[in-house]
């Protein structure tokens, strides 16, 4: 019993690592087609660095995900804030209304975006992207700075406002630096989230804003090319960077929730 | 008494606090005196925590005011008034070392720089905890980080400082220690200590007075031995120690109380009582004398009580007896472990016996179901509206 377990368990991390492997092998395949290996090459990374179309692209969905991103933190916060702090009127009803977003398709949400937009008068752009975005990764960032400060000791706050600590005070020397792994995982989550969406991205770009999915996406049509694994491999080498950077025991804490008073 | 010197360090007048249509905090007024140790006593519910987190401003009262060093603190924030709180769960910073904990408010107000290691330094050694500056809370034994929380609540010498049950969370032993480290804190320190609890032997060992709250009201203020020898009401008479309660009425001479099944017993009848009015009879275990019932009609007496010895209770220090009287009533009596329980080892479970006690011990209180606190003898300095 012991040993299929353990057997199921590897085959399930090749079933999730198998394709990201391949993606890093046949970014260096001088082929232009992935069923046959012919040999090792630079050739693809150097074409992905001269399309301007795709490192556009790339730049779109950057930005639009860090501003996205830290719109939902600050948004997400407050509101995470006022949920679990006040005896807010209706508390049930919000906390409900947050995750319809995260429940309703996005196609859906697409559609209804920019049925907004357009009637607003508001060109599809950066600015809508940004909003669209916004209106999937609040969710996300409330409810993952929710359950964090749920699990904080009310006292503390209240022990400082008794120790002298204003408002503001209070958030910079005691709630933020409690809270600062649920906020890093809170920006993380919505990044990803924005850095990798389709759907609300091809109802709310405009022309010149597209983002790196659309961009992967449009070249179906003309075949895929070894270019999009040399992007890939880089994009996960990133990936890689940052949990670095975050250190892996600052990522154990995110898993483990925050720290409170035992 | 317009000097600021001789007012009280808290003085509450007409204090009261609704949340909707329930009145958790009846209208009360209170004076606590500078360097003095208060209790709060009440059992959970009583609204102590509220009367607490008003003075601090946590809560704004639904009437009344709070001054502070004869000062109308009532537009005041919390973090602006002079006095500090210990928490029940000490809310201790986390992330924060001891040391830097400690530091918290003097960094907050802005205390010169070369002051705050030397205040800090000062309120850690006070807790005995200068060893233990550089560990952070998670570190610490709960009897530690309850005392780096007073080092925290003293630190920036408040006028006051209240502590909401601090001892709850630490075992028997460590309680006990706790207590006597807290009250020679207190003398130390000489700030004022509003102490808020459910544990009357708590209130009992550490405080100059207490005040009796039970259903939103205060029931009595007094000093621990007159809170106990003469409980102005029979809530207080109950809930702090154990006591005998029998009903009855006030004789018609006025000198003692009749009892139905009992007869006439003795009791400390107030001159002003009025004879036949119901009252209820008041009587610590330990005050109770038990004598084998051999000569009962010969030498019972004035005021005693025959009954039967229904079982003893063996505690260590002492023995309880328990013993039923004629009108089915069962009092208990404490007799000191030695040679007083052990003249009375041999008295057979089951045969009769006497039990009598001076006048002065059997305290006449209002009867049950009355909650007006009679007006205390001898109170130190305040008196309570009720």
């Amino acid at each position: 019993m012991d040993r299929l377990t353990s057997w199921i368990a590897r085959a399930v991390f090749l079933f999730l690592y198998l394709p990201i492997a391949a993606l890093i092998v046949y970014s260096f395949n001088s082929s232009e087609v992935s069923y046959r290996f012919d040999g090792f090459t630079f050739r693809w990374y150097a074409e992905l660095f001269a399309d301007r179309m795709l490192l556009e692209a790339l730049r779109t969905s950057a930005v639009v995900g860090v501003i996205a991103a830290l719109v939902a933190t600050v948004i997400g916060f407050l509101t995470a804030f006022a949920l679990v702090r006040f005896r807010v009127k209706g508390r049930a009803f919000f906390v409900g209304a947050i995750l319809i977003p995260l429940i309703v398709p996005e196609i859906v949400l697409g559609v209804s975006l920019l049925t907004v937009f357009s009637t607003a008068g508001i060109p599809t752009g950066l600015l809508t992207l940004v909003l669209g975005h916004v209106v999937i990764t609040l969710p996300l960032a409330t409810l993952v700075l929710m359950g964090a400060m749920s699990s904080l000791d009310p006292s503390l706050t209240e022990a400082a406002t008794d120790l002298g600590a204003s408002p503001w005070v209070t958030f910079r020397r005691v709630l933020f630096p409690l809270l600062r792994p649920s906020i890093l995982a809170a920006f993380l989550l919505s990044f990803t989230t924005s850095f990798s969406n389709i759907v609300i991205s091809t109802f709310t770009a405009g022309v010149g804003t597209t983002t790196l999915p659309l961009r992967i996406y449009s070249t179906l049509r003309t075949g895929l090319t070894p270019e999009l694994n040399a992007l890939g491999t880089l994009l996960v080498v990133a990936t890689l960077g940052v949990i670095l950077a975050v250190g892996v025991s600052q990522m154990r804490r995110i898993l483990a929730g925050p720290t409170t008073t035992p | 008494m317009n000097e600021t010197t001789e007012s009280p360090a808290v003085k509450l007048t007409g204090l009261t606090k609704s949340f909707g249509a329930n009145q958790v905090v009846q209208p009360l007024d209170l004076e606590i005196g500078r360097n003095e140790f208060f209790s709060i006593l009440g059992p959970s519910g009583c609204g102590k925590t509220t009367l607490m987190r008003m003075i601090t401003g946590f809560e704004t009262p639904s009437g009344g005011s709070v001054e502070l060093d004869g000062k109308n603190v009532d537009s005041v924030p919390t973090k602006s008034r002079d006095l500090n709180m210990l928490f029940q769960s000490y809310a201790l910073f986390p992330h924060l070392s001891v040391y830097e904990n400690v530091a918290f408010e003097l960094r907050v107000r802005r205390t010169p720089k070369r002051e705050i290691d030397g205040r800090v330094q000062d309120a850690l050694a006070l807790v005995r905890l200068q060893a233990f500056a550089e560990r952070k809370p998670a570190e610490l034994s709960g009897g530690q980080r309850q005392r780096v929380a007073l080092a925290r609540a003293v630190v920036g010498r408040p006028a006051v400082v209240l502590l909401d049950e601090p001892l709850g969370a630490l075992d028997q032993k460590l309680r006990k220690e706790m207590q006597f480290e807290l009250k020679r804190m207190q003398r130390e320190v000489g700030i004022t200590f509003i102490y808020v609890t459910h544990d009357q032997e708590e209130a009992l060992t550490m405080s100059d007075r207490i005040a009796v709250m039970s259903e939103g009201r205060v029931l009595q203020v007094a000093s621990p031995t007159e809170i106990y020898d003469a409980p102005a009401s029979r809530f207080v008479a109950t809930f702090i120690g154990s006591c005998n309660v029998l009903d009855g009425a006030v004789s018609a001479d006025g000198r003692g109380v009749v009892v139905p099944g009992l007869g006439e017993l003795n009791a400390a009848v107030p001159a002003d009582a009025r004879p036949g009015s119901g009252v209820t009879l008041a009587i610590r275990p330990e005050r109770v004398t038990l004598s084998p019932a051999t000569t009962v009609a010969a030498t019972a007496p004035l005021g005693g009580v025959a009954g039967t010895l229904v079982e003893r209770v063996f505690l260590g220090d002492e023995w309880t007896f328990h013993v039923r009287l004629d009108s089915d009533v069962v009092m208990t009596v404490s007799v000191p472990s030695g040679q007083a329980a052990a003249a009375l080892g041999a008295i057979p479970d089951g045969a009769p016996v006497l039990l009598s006690w001076a006048a002065a011990d059997a305290r006449v209180l209002p009867a049950d179901g009355s909650t007006t606190a009679a007006p205390s003898s001898a109170p130190l300095s305040s008196e309570v509206s009720a």
